[in-house]
């Protein structure tokens, strides 16, 4: 080892924060000038007592249904058994509820689709479950925390069985879930994909690097739909009888015509509304049963409208603006019983729900206070939404949220500032009635008022993390570049919005009549995103580069030897590209294959119904009936610790030699003299143990500490963290999704920085084995930015953020940075600098991170403490530990210059 | 008796709910009160056979449960 001096001061140096927090005990955030209307407060409360829980309920009927229908078209066959699962949904309408009906007859309430994936829920002793076991599926499970406290029932009790580690389900419907699962063996869209998927060349591999949760999950029979915009124009300009009647004309001139799937597909939405009618109308009922056992008079008068607008809305299209909420949200729960999906945003609904507000405002039958009383309302009903999944994914990678991501701001058809009255209200709803869901993303453009950015400020200051910050222009330029060949224009891409966290979403205008005049509202026109490759983990894939494609926690190989001397930089570089080319090669094959099987046995009807142009084509979303069909991707995980572990590489072995690659892949191996963090319960960097021989491996992990870090405008990590960006954006260009379109690059870290990290190894950045990695995609790595904000903005602008779907960046900052209203100006400023210089997306945790810690220590407190984590709000104590450490270990800005 | 049995049980989740008829809050597993009428459930169901202790068929041909609320079936009988 080369001679350098080393400073061998207490590791923490590293972890200073930038500035000085004030001493005096923990600092909250600003206070919240409005307290919820009471109703609201009520129904949150109700909510945050309330557990997860899973009925049985859905799945047996469709299963019953499914079963009956043996040999008929499958998307008949499917409407049909949607159909029946819907019309036997218990109804449940709790006192003072003014918008009705939910997932299932429980609150929070959920339900497995085994015909989807039927393994995971089933006991550790079940067939099935070894079966999954065997085929590396339950390799994320393993290295998953949920979160203890709040919702989650993560140990079975009396009555109840803990099922994937969060959900509730009563003891006497396990036999019966474990029959119905087991109807599923061999036919779900899992057991299928597996099937065929083994048909791709190289299927091995692909087990292998999911094995080594190298890929944290396959989106096909997990999460198929999702990670979109829904749109809700055809029920709100047309009513379900006006659909109905859509589809009953188009099947008179589709039968016996060439594409007869057309016919099919009409056939099946026509089923599925008749399903969704019965649904709604089984609820009217029960809203006047309710009123019948009702003595307070205001409550039974509400019981009654409510029966009265859901018989009315079970048919014809909506007038006031209650009516038009209520049915958006029949529609919103509607999509999400129909498959397994997380991040149904509701797009600009503030923009669509406009002409109905505007016209009950204008008649004097809708005031302020009731207009936000329904909107804070709404988000408790978008908070209720729970999905069920397996615990890797609802823990590993979702922390139990739903991203059901409301968009404000942004531009009209026309290019202006498309802000309105009705999306202050919804702001100033989400501060007062301050929950996770929906979060609120503002799509950021210089024409939108001044006003209406300070109030997106105060909301983001009281600590609710929403809205993230959000370029418009950026993600314009992504979107014209994306689906340029599929037609998009400039007018039409200013319709975008996220879907789901943060996923740049195509849009498009449709004309909603309403009292004589044409309003043209936004809504999603594109088919889930986020399909394709899910998650690769980035420092484990220079991890089997460095071991000759071993995955050295477990001793298996993942990927060909390369059997190379690794004695330069570009060799390294070189074989990691090839390794990270391989693993998309695979995994985008086999999840094309996934995919084919869900459009084939699993198809969307209702989510196709409301896409455009699906009805006007007759063809459903498998078969490109949507607008715009480039929506594969490839997502990743840990870009800044692989960059910061390459620019350690560089510096310390190739260019100044101060140690050999033997000796760090040593040091790696034995976690820097620490213990593993699985083994001490300890996530970040910040709160380790050393081992007995940790001074062996001090000057190697102090060296690596000390390398050049991103998030510090350093050249020479920037100049590498620029180099991965425009070879990463690139190359998913090779490969070709389903809808024979290239792929495209996709950042976001959602949780799996967690389970990722929890696998892998020591890093070359000096991140000890196990801890989670660096949150986003240009957040530094906790501690390591120490040259102030806007050095940590010029390291993530580095290059251009419309090559990609997105980028994110986490910042936590201290409360008192951003105190009163010249705070909040200060704080706009900071934002707008990130923007302006071209960076898509950020996002900020205004806490004291010593509120954090106390907050883990006694979570009882803190049952409604809300944290932004990556793309999300969430409540601390549904958190798993390994995020929540991650969180406590971020950089705290206590000064913005 | 449970509350869990009952026709003005209303669940907030596998624990608890509230009654309908006094909006109080009552654990699913508790006895439930003298004003306690079955709920509508297959196990109440004159189409529905028990066959073990969780399972059973209905109408002779499918498989069901005992517990399964049958509120929305157009078959139950009493």
């Amino acid at each position: 080892m080369k001679n350098k001096h080393v400073n061998f001061d207490a590791m923490t140096d590293n972890f200073n924060y930038y500035g000085t927090s004030p001493h005096e005990g923990i600092l909250n955030r600003d206070e919240k000038k409005v307290l919820p209307t009471p109703r609201a407060e009520k129904a949150r409360k109700n909510y945050l007592d309330t557990k997860s829980s899973v009925s049985v309920e859905f799945p047996y009927w469709y299963t019953r249904r499914w079963d009956e229908l043996e040999g008929e078209i499958p998307i008949i066959r499917r409407a049909e058994a949607l159909k029946t699962g819907f019309t036997h949904l218990t109804p449940s309408i709790f006192p003072g509820e003014l918008l009705a009906m939910r997932k299932s007859n429980y609150t929070r309430g959920s339900y497995p689709m085994p015909w989807l994936s039927e393994s995971f829920f089933l006991s550790k002793e079940e067939e099935l479950y070894k079966e999954a076991q065997k085929s590396g599926k339950a390799s994320a499970d393993d290295a998953t925390t949920m979160g203890l406290g709040g919702g989650n029932v993560t140990e079975s009790i009396g009555n109840v069985l803990s099922i994937a580690g969060k959900f509730g389900l009563r003891k006497e419907e396990m036999t019966i879930l474990i029959k119905t699962a087991k109807k599923w063996q061999n036919r779900s869209v899992e057991d299928l994909g597996h099937k065929y998927e083994q048909l791709v060349p190289g299927y091995d591999t692909k087990e292998e690097i999911m094995r080594a949760v190298i890929c944290m999950f396959d989106s096909g029979y997990t999460l198929p739909q999702g990670r979109e915009v829904i749109n809700y124009y055809y029920p709100l300009q047309y009513g379900i009888e006006g659909i109905k009647k859509i589809c009953a004309d188009n099947r008179g001139i589709t039968a016996g015509y060439p594409e007869m799937n057309r016919l099919y597909f009409y056939t099946a939405v026509h089923t599925m509304l008749e399903g969704i009618q019965i649904w709604i109308m089984n609820y009217s009922r029960e809203a006047r049963l309710m009123a019948s056992l009702e003595n307070e008079k205001q409550q039974k008068t509400e019981y009654l409208e409510m029966a009265d607008r859901l018989e009315r809305l079970s048919s014809n299209r909506p007038e006031t603006f209650h009516d038009a909420l209520q049915l958006i949200w029949i529609f919103h729960v509607a999509v999400l019983n129909e498959d397994a999906i997380s991040g149904l945003s509701p797009g600009r609904l503030g923009q669509v729900l406009y002409p109905f507000w505007k016209n009950d405002m204008d008649k004097g039958i809708l005031n302020r206070q009731k207009t936000i009383e329904l909107l804070e309302c709404m988000r408790v009903k978008f908070t209720e939404i729970d999905c069920f999944a397996a615990m890797g994914v609802v823990g590993g990678v979702l922390s139990g949220n739903t991203f059901n991501n409301l968009c404000i701001g942004g531009l009209d058809k026309e290019g202006n500032s498309a802000a309105n009255e009705l999306e202050m209200l919804i702001l100033e709803s989400a501060m007062s009635c301050d929950t996770p869901q929906p979060t609120l993303s503002l799509l950021f453009d210089e024409k939108l008022p001044e006003e209406f950015l300070l109030k997106g400020v105060e909301c983001t200051k009281i600590g609710t993390g929403y809205p993230a910050w959000i370029n418009n222009r950026v993600a314009m330029e992504f979107l014209l570049n994306n689906f340029r060949n599929e037609g998009m224009q400039s007018e039409e891409a200013r319709a975008w919005a996220i879907g789901g966290c943060l996923e740049t979403s195509a849009g498009s205008w449709m004309p909603l009549e309403l009292n004589g005049e044409t309003h043209f509202i936004p809504g999603g026109s594109a088919p889930a995103t986020s399909v394709g490759v899910h998650f690769i983990s980035l420092p484990k894939v220079l991890e089997a580069v460095l071991f000759d494609g071993l995955d050295q926690r477990t001793g298996r190989r993942v990927y060909p030897a390369h059997g190379l001397e690794l004695d330069s930089y570009e060799k390294i570089w070189t074989q990691f590209k090839h390794y990270f080319s391989l693993s998309v090669e695979v995994l985008n094959l086999t999840n094309n294959i996934q995919h084919d099987i869900w459009g084939k046995v699993s198809p969307s009807i209702i989510n196709s119904m409301l896409k455009p142009d699906c009805l006007d084509t007759g063809k459903d979303i498998s078969h490109k009936g949507s607008r715009y069909n480039r929506t594969f991707n490839v997502e990743i995980c840990g870009g800044v610790n692989l960059v910061n572990s390459l620019a350690s590489i560089k510096k310390n072995i190739f260019d100044e030699k101060y140690f050999s690659l033997s000796e760090l892949k040593f040091a790696i191996e034995s976690n820097f003299g620490y213990r593993p963090a699985m083994e001490t319960g300890s996530y970040s960097l910040t709160d380790q143990v050393r081992g007995a021989d940790f001074v062996t491996w001090l000057k190697i992990h102090k060296l690596c500490l000390e390398a050049p870090k991103f998030g510090n405008d350093d050249k020479y990590a920037d100049h590498i963290f620029r180099e991965w960006q425009i070879w990463f954006s690139k190359m998913c260009e090779n490969y070709r999704s389903l809808y024979d379109q290239p792929l495209y690059s996709c950042q976001i870290s959602v949780s799996t920085h967690a389970p990722m990290g929890a696998v892998t190894l020591a890093t070359a950045d000096g991140r000890l084995c196990g801890t989670t990695f660096a949150d986003g995609s240009v957040s530094a790595y906790p501690g390591s930015d120490k040259q102030g904000p806007y050095a940590l903005f010029n390291s993530a602008t580095c290059y251009n953020h419309a090559l990609s779907q997105n980028s994110q960046l986490n910042m936590k900052i201290h409360p008192s940075v951003v105190m009163g209203r010249e705070g909040s100006r200060k704080f706009l400023e900071l934002i707008k600098a990130y923007l302006r210089k071209g960076a898509f997306h950020c996002q900020f945790n205004i806490v004291d991170s010593r509120m954090l810690k106390d907050a883990q220590k006694n979570p009882s407190q803190y049952r409604g403490l809300m944290v932004r984590v990556a793309g999300f709000t969430q409540y601390w104590v549904e958190l798993g530990k390994q995020i929540q450490d991650e969180v406590i270990a971020r950089t705290e800005y206590e000064q913005l210059s | 008796m449970r509350h869990y049995d009952c026709q003005y049980y209303l669940n907030t989740d596998v624990f608890k709910g509230i009654c309908k008829r006094d909006k109080s809050l009552i654990n699913a597993d508790d006895t439930a009160c003298e004003k306690f009428m079955n709920a509508i459930k297959c196990k109440y169901c004159l189409n529905f056979a028990l066959t073990s202790e969780e399972l059973g068929l209905c109408m002779n041909k499918f498989d069901a449960y005992p517990e399964m609320n049958a509120v929305t079936c157009n078959d139950f009988k009493q």
